[in-house]
Order: C-alpha cells, then sequence, then structure tokens
C-alpha cells in the first residue's frame, strides 16, 4: 500500500433513530462473529448476499472473508455499541476486480432485525471513501431485483441498472465527487 | 424513446362469450371442418355442427353431475379434442374450468384441486383417475372422477341425455363477459401456484386483439396443429382463434408421433415455443451434416437469413434472390416438408425465439408472428404481425393494450385481457398491480422509437425453458443443499430443452460419508466412488423433484469437481455464486449436458 493512502480508522456514527454504531476495519478475529451472524440472516438475506443460501458458511468460506489487506480487498464492520455484548451488525466490503484495477465489486449486508435503520448507507459511505483512497473510481454490485428500495437508493444516487441473469440486477455507480453519495460523505467527515 | 405505447381497441358487445363464436359457426355453416382427430392411419373431420353436438350432450352431463354456475371443474388431459369439448361445456353451463398440465406432480395436482374447489375432476388415463382418487380424502369439494380414456365422457353424456336443452340453454342465458371462465394456476418463485382468474372479456378479448393483428393472414381451408398443453393458456387462446377464425385444428396425439402426424395434417399453422423451432432446425443441420453436405447447408441458412432481411428492409437484392431460388430447390423445401409442406404461419411465445432463428425461417417460407404475454393476460399482450414485423422484438401492443415501461425498466401493462386477480389470494393480486392499476408483469425491457416492445431481462428469479415453463430455481436448489453431501446447487435451464443442476461435494461431509460406505481415502473420480456418490446425489435430485411437474423437473445433473473458487471465476470477488458466472466457467460441461440429451 502506498504511503499517502490513509488507514482505515474506527468512528462512531450516529443513526437516524439515535443509536449509535462502531464502523470499524473487519478483523481476523471477526471469524465467528460472522459465522454467528449468518446463522441469523433470513434465507432471503443469505440469498441476496451470497447469491445462494447454505445453511452455514463453509471453514474456507469464513477464511475467504475475513481474508483482507485493505488495499484489493477491504472490509467494515458496523457495531452496535449501545446493546449488550456489542454485536456486529453489518458488513460492507469490496474487492478490487482483478482485470480492471480500477473497479470493485461492493456487497453490504446488515442483520435482517437493523435493516432500514442507514447501517448499509453508513458502512457504504466510509467504504467509498476507502475505495477512493486506493484508486478505485467505479463500484459494481448485482443486486436482487426484489431489493425494489435499494435499487431505487442506488439509481437515485447515480447508479446505472441493467438486468442481468433473471432475477438479477447488474449495477455500477461512479464514484466521482459529483456523486451525491460523496458529497453527503464529505458533509459527514467535514461535521 | 417512449415509455408508453397504446393501441386503438376492439369492441365486443355486452351479450357476448366465449361460446358464441362456436354456436355461430354451427349455426351458419354446420357442416365445416371445425376439427380433426387422428383415426388409424388418417386424420378424420369433425364438423362444426357434431362439435357443438358433443359439447351440448357433455354439458347436459355435467348439469346431471351437480355442477352449478360457477362451479370450478378441473381438467387434466393433454391437447386432444375431448379438452376442448369438456372445456365448452364446462362454460355452457357457466362453470370455470381449471386447468392442469397432464405432466404436474401429484402435490401440484392435489394443491390445484383443493386450493380451486373443484367439484369434479375430469382426467385424461386411468393412472391420472388411481392418482387423484388416492388424494380424495383431502379433496373436500370434489364429488367425482371423470376418466376420458375409460368411456367416463360417454357416461357423462348419457347421464344428462334426459335432460332436455331448455336447462342448458338457460345457464347459457346467465353468461357474460363478466363470468369467470377459467382459473389458470402458475408457478412463482416461492410458494404454491396460483391461480389466475381470467373472465370470458378477458379471453375474448384477447382472441379478438389477435385476429385484429393477424386475422388479415389467414385463408379458407387453414389447418392447425395443435399439439403444447391446452393447459398453456397460450394454446387455448390460439384454439378459440381458429374457432373464431374459420380454422381447422387438427390434434396431435402425442410429440413422438409429431413428425408423421405433420405429413398426416399438412397443417398451415402452428402455435409452439422456441424450443419447436430449434428441434426443427437442428435436426435439419445434423441430418446434412450426416450426408457431408453441412457446407450447402451452411450457406443456404445464410442466403435464407440475408433474403428475410431484405424483404423486411423492402428490396431484395437479385444475386440473393437467386440464391434463395436455387436453395428452395436443394434445402428449403426438405425442411418445409418435415414440417408438411404447408406451413407458412406460426405463432412464438413462452420465451426468445432470437432473431437470426426468426429470419431464418422466414426465409424458406415459414413466417413467425413472436408475442410476449403472461397468463395473467389471457395471454398475448404484444405480438409481430405482418407490415409490423421486427424479429428479435416482441412486436407492437395489440389492439386495445397499453405498454409502459417503470422507471427500473419494467413492463407494465394495461387492457381488457389483463385478468381479475388471483383466486382467493387478495395480498398476491394487490401486489400484482401497481398503485395506478398497472400489472406489473415482472419482466424488463424497452420501447423502441416504432412502439416494438424488446425483453432485456426478468425481475423474478425464474427460468424459462425453452419449452416454455417457468421454473423457479431457488425452491430447487434450497431441497438439494438440504442434503448434507451438497454445499452448493446451481440449477440451469434458461433457454435451455429442460432443467439440469450442478451440484458441489462438502468436503468434510464427504470424507464422513467415503468411510462409512467403504471408500475411506478415495476421493471424487475413483470410478465406483464417483457411481455411488452419484446414485446418492441422484435421490436428493428425485427429492427436490417431488415437490414439481416433469417439465419443471430437474432431468440430469453433474457432480463438480472440486467447490466454486473465486479463481477459477465461478464466483464473484465476493463470494457471490451467481448463475451466469458459473454458467459460464463450466460452459463445456453444461454443453455436454444438453448435448447428450439430444441425440
Amino acid at each position: 500500500m502506498n504511503d499517502r493512502v490513509r488507514s482505515p480508522t474506527s468512528h462512531v456514527r450516529t443513526l437516524g433513530d439515535g443509536r449509535q454504531i462502531l464502523v470499524r476495519p473487519l478483523e481476523a478475529s471477526d471469524r465467528d462473529q460472522l459465522a454467528a451472524g449468518y446463522a441469523q440472516l433470513s434465507p432471503e438475506a443469505r440469498r441476496a448476499r451470497f447469491g445462494s443460501a447454505p445453511d452455514a458458511l463453509s471453514p474456507r468460506r469464513l477464511d475467504l472473508l475475513v481474508d483482507v489487506d485493505f488495499d484489493d480487498r477491504c472490509a467494515l464492520a458496523a457495531i452496535a455499541i449501545d446493546e449488550p455484548g456489542q454485536p456486529g451488525v453489518g458488513v460492507a466490503r469490496y474487492a478490487r476486480n482483478p482485470r480492471n484495477p480500477t473497479e470493485a465489486e461492493a456487497t453490504v449486508v446488515v442483520l435482517d432485525d437493523h435493516q432500514h435503520r442507514g447501517i448499509a448507507t453508513a458502512l457504504l459511505m466510509d467504504l467509498v471513501e476507502l475505495a477512493l483512497d486506493r484508486g478505485i473510481t467505479t463500484f459494481t454490485a448485482t443486486v436482487m431485483w426484489d431489493s425494489a428500495d435499494l435499487l431505487s437508493t442506488l439509481r437515485s444516487r447515480g447508479a446505472v441498472v441493467r438486468p442481468a441473469e433473471p432475477g438479477v440486477a447488474e449495477m455500477r455507480i461512479e464514484l466521482t465527487d459529483a456523486n451525491p453519495l460523496l458529497r453527503r460523505a464529505a458533509r459527514m467527515r467535514s461535521s | 424513446m417512449n415509455t408508453t405505447v397504446t393501441s386503438p381497441s376492439v369492441t365486443l358487445s355486452s351479450n357476448d362469450h366465449l361460446l358464441r363464436p362456436l354456436l355461430d359457426l354451427a349455426e351458419q355453416h354446420p357442416r365445416a371442418a371445425m376439427a380433426a382427430v387422428r383415426v388409424g392411419d388418417g386424420y378424420i373431420d369433425v364438423s362444426a355442427l357434431e362439435f357443438v353436438d358433443r359439447v351440448r350432450a357433455l354439458a347436459r352431463g355435467l348439469v346431471a353431475a351437480g355442477v352449478g354456475p360457477g362451479d370450478r371443474v378441473a381438467l387434466m388431459a393433454h391437447a386432444r379434442l375431448e379438452w376442448l369439448l369438456v372445456d365448452y361445456a364446462i362454460l355452457h353451463v357457466a362453470g370455470v374450468t381449471v386447468p392442469i398440465y397432464d405432466t404436474s406432480s401429484a402435490e401440484q395436482v392435489q394443491w390445484i384441486i383443493s386450493d380451486s374447489g373443484s367439484v369434479l375432476v375430469v382426467v385424461e388415463t386411468p393412472a391420472m383417475q388411481a392418482m387423484v382418487e388416492q388424494m380424495a380424502d383431502r379433496l373436500p369439494d370434489c364429488r367425482r372422477v371423470v376418466t376420458i380414456d375409460g368411456g367416463g365422457l360417454d357416461e357423462l353424456a348419457a347421464e344428462g341425455a334426459g335432460r332436455g336443452d331448455a336447462i342448458i340453454d338457460d345457464r347459457l342465458a346467465t353468461v357474460d363477459l363478466d363470468t369467470l371462465a377459467t382459473i389458470v394456476y402458475t408457478s412463482g418463485t416461492t410458494g404454491r401456484p396460483k391461480g389466475c382468474m381470467l373472465t370470458h372479456r378477458n379471453l375474448h378479448t384477447n382472441v379478438r386483439q389477435t385476429l385484429d393483428a393477424l386475422g388479415p393472414i389467414l385463408q379458407p381451408g387453414d389447418t392447425a396443429l395443435l399439439f403444447l398443453p391446452l393447459a398453456h393458456t397460450l394454446t387455448k387462446a390460439t384454439a378459440l382463434f381458429g374457432v373464431e377464425g374459420r380454422v381447422r385444428e387438427a390434434f396431435a396425439t402425442d410429440i413422438a408421433h409429431l413428425p408423421e402426424e405433420f405429413a398426416m395434417v399438412r397443417p398451415t399453422l402452428i402455435c409452439a415455443v422456441p424450443r419447436i423451432f430449434e428441434k426443427v432446425y437442428n435436426s435439419a443441420l445434423s441430418h446434412a451434416h450426416a450426408e457431408h453436405k453441412g457446407w450447402i447447408f451452411d450457406r443456404a441458412v445464410d442466403i435464407a437469413i440475408r433474403w428475410s432481411r431484405e424483404r423486411t428492409a423492402g428490396r431484395i437484392m437479385p444475386w440473393t434472390a437467386a440464391a434463395h431460388r436455387v436453395f428452395d430447390r436443394l434445402v428449403y423445401g426438405k425442411i418445409r416438408e418435415a414440417v408438411g409442406g404447408n406451413l407458412r404461419m406460426a405463432f412464438s411465445g413462452g420465451g426468445p425465439l432470437g432473431e437470426r432463428l426468426t429470419h431464418f425461417f422466414a426465409g424458406i417460407g415459414l413466417d413467425i408472428y413472436e408475442g410476449y404475454g403472461l397468463t395473467e393476460t389471457s395471454p398475448t399482450l404484444t405480438i409481430n404481425r405482418p407490415g409490423a414485423w421486427k424479429p428479435g422484438t416482441v412486436g407492437r401492443p395489440v389492439a386495445g393494450t397499453s405498454i409502459r415501461i417503470a422507471a427500473d425498466g419494467e413492463i407494465l401493462a394495461k387492457g381488457a385481457q389483463v385478468f381479475q386477480g388471483y383466486w382467493r389470494n387478495p395480498e398476491a393480486t394487490a401486489a400484482a398491480f401497481d398503485a395506478d392499476g398497472w400489472l406489473l408483469t415482472g419482466d424488463i425491457g424497452e420501447l423502441d422509437d416504432d412502439g416494438y416492445l424488446r425483453i432485456t431481462g426478468r425481475k423474478k428469479e425464474l427460468l424459462v425453458t425453452a419449452a416454455g415453463k417457468n421454473v423457479a430455481p431457488a425452491p430447487l436448489e434450497d431441497r438439494l443443499r438440504a442434503h448434507g453431501l451438497i454445499s452448493q446447487a446451481v440449477v440451469i435451464g434458461d433457454a435451455r430443452p429442460f432443467i439440469a443442476a450442478l451440484v458441489t461435494i462438502d468436503e468434510s461431509a464427504f470424507g464422513q460419508w467415503a468411510t462409512e460406505h467403504g471408500h475411506d481415502g478415495s476421493t471424487l473420480d475413483d470410478d465406483s466412488t464417483a457411481k455411488d456418490l452419484r446414485a446418492v446425489i441422484q435421490s436428493a435430485v428425485d427429492d427436490a423433484n417431488r415437490s414439481v411437474s416433469r417439465a419443471e423437473s430437474i432431468r440430469d445433473f453433474v457432480i463438480l469437481p472440486r467447490d466454486l473458487t473465486i479463481e477459477a471465476e465461478e464466483l464473484t470477488p465476493t463470494l457471490k455464486v451467481r448463475r451466469g458466472v458459473v454458467e459460464k466457467a463450466y460452459a463445456d460441461i453444461i454443453e455436454a449436458i444438453y448435448a447428450r440429451s439430444s441425440r
């Protein structure tokens, strides 16, 4: 990693409902938490995140999920710090496209009970910042068409959405300063 | 780009219903050959009068059997004359037809009969009768099973013989355009099949809309060969179109006899799904190559396509016309002979046909009119037609139909052919329409500047086989993965002849299984291990298949040599299993699955 690149930092965000979450880099020691979080996900959420919904994540897959270098593979965790036990409630990550280093695939998953609280947005804003620092200018993602809310949010922020295989939308979003998502991220950073 | 296209409407008189065209035909042209059925080595005609007499005899029988106005009657049979007779008889007594595919699984049959509350079930074979009788205690509304092949229809007619005409005429007098005509069950991505309620208005409007588009190409003496299930709304609509358009309708006995029956019937019209056209093309191709005339065939294909493209553009170049004449003698004529020699028009629906194949068939003299619609829309919303024919698109909206593209690209529709909702399922009905009353089709598309619709994707996670069957892969995959040895399952088959699955084996479960079954220390590719493992996975596949019909079932599967990886680009960089990615990674294996079945 080049030294002009800022290291990912941890910080507390206050959500719309007044509750607080800690956004911090994912760590290798989060492996068990990831497995536990997966077990809590609904089949729909599992399918939306992984494209399939096995009963549990295999050990090999868990290894891959915690294998982050904060350059080509970057992951941020959302921790509900004002809840007992301070559980992890969401993860956003990107993985650089090996064929095109300015592009990365991004995903975000939030536990069903914590959805619609702005956690995904908070995670994504920080993820975008990290990505831009690392020379990534485009996020791609595959989203189930069933996730109508997510798709319309993304579209309103400049994402180009097109149909892929049945049930799946493919989206691209340019992470430029012109993007409203980033303008908002920048405002939050300076405040 | 337009986002809405609307066509001027067709009108129906208020006392109209689906039997009116049939009764008018029998009255005005009693001896007209309305249908034809196979007897021995040939086909014999059924006159309009004879057809209506049989419908009315069955209608009297239905009344005698206690079928009241609005009662549902289930009908499980392949496409045959009796299907249409029973359907019309049900409508004659103000009943509602509930079609069931002859390939449906017991689980589906039970659901459809019980959910619809059918009071009587007409089945084709003694085997189907046994299936329904076995579930009788779970079908509280069902009072009787009538078996076509067991002489059941004759018995039914005999029971009604003493009843006179007044009772069925009075019943018919209560039928109007808003009477429910049929409930057609369709599978969604999850849950049980839902019953689409279609009224006489829905179906009758759609027949008129289709006639408005395609009626001008019909000629006296036209004959249709019907071979797809009449439970499919496209086939049923074609049958109704034929009655109103004065087309003689011949019934194929089964798909295996199709080649000889094409030769006997020499149809001018068929209604088919893309798979049928692909088969005709592929069989001509393989014959040509077997006779070492592959290069001639390839050249003939190019010329047919060029000829059609030039014709569509308005000018056929002299050289193209000359080459076309040569290949017509050498190649095209033989392909036409394979489908009886007289076939000049076809309706295609249920899936994308492809621009190339459409031009190829047009080039050999068979105009295929590809359309688009859903069971929920009776079924046609848009269709290509003479003078408005653009291969690669599904045509313009039929008369009285509005098509709109929503902000997210979804195709929305309005028109008198759009259904009334799902039977006893207000939640699903509410979810089918937006706030302004537009039907949400679940398909994604574009309208071009000339008002042609192009289908570009599907919002629902549904595979549509080349035979036009909707299959939800997720429940099948979930059932497969429920087996301990399976780590991943990817069900494929979109635009393919059948459904297949790719599975990966869970490493740790495999180790344990191998130890327990005397394959200790062996690997997936040891012959005897592979054989035993395949048998185990086959049982998981059989189990998954029990929930679906034969057309939706997994017909073949491949055990992949190892789990999916990012490195091999079978998973996306963030570890998503995507059907498209897996299909690309295993393209060769997938081609092999479909190649071995076509031999």
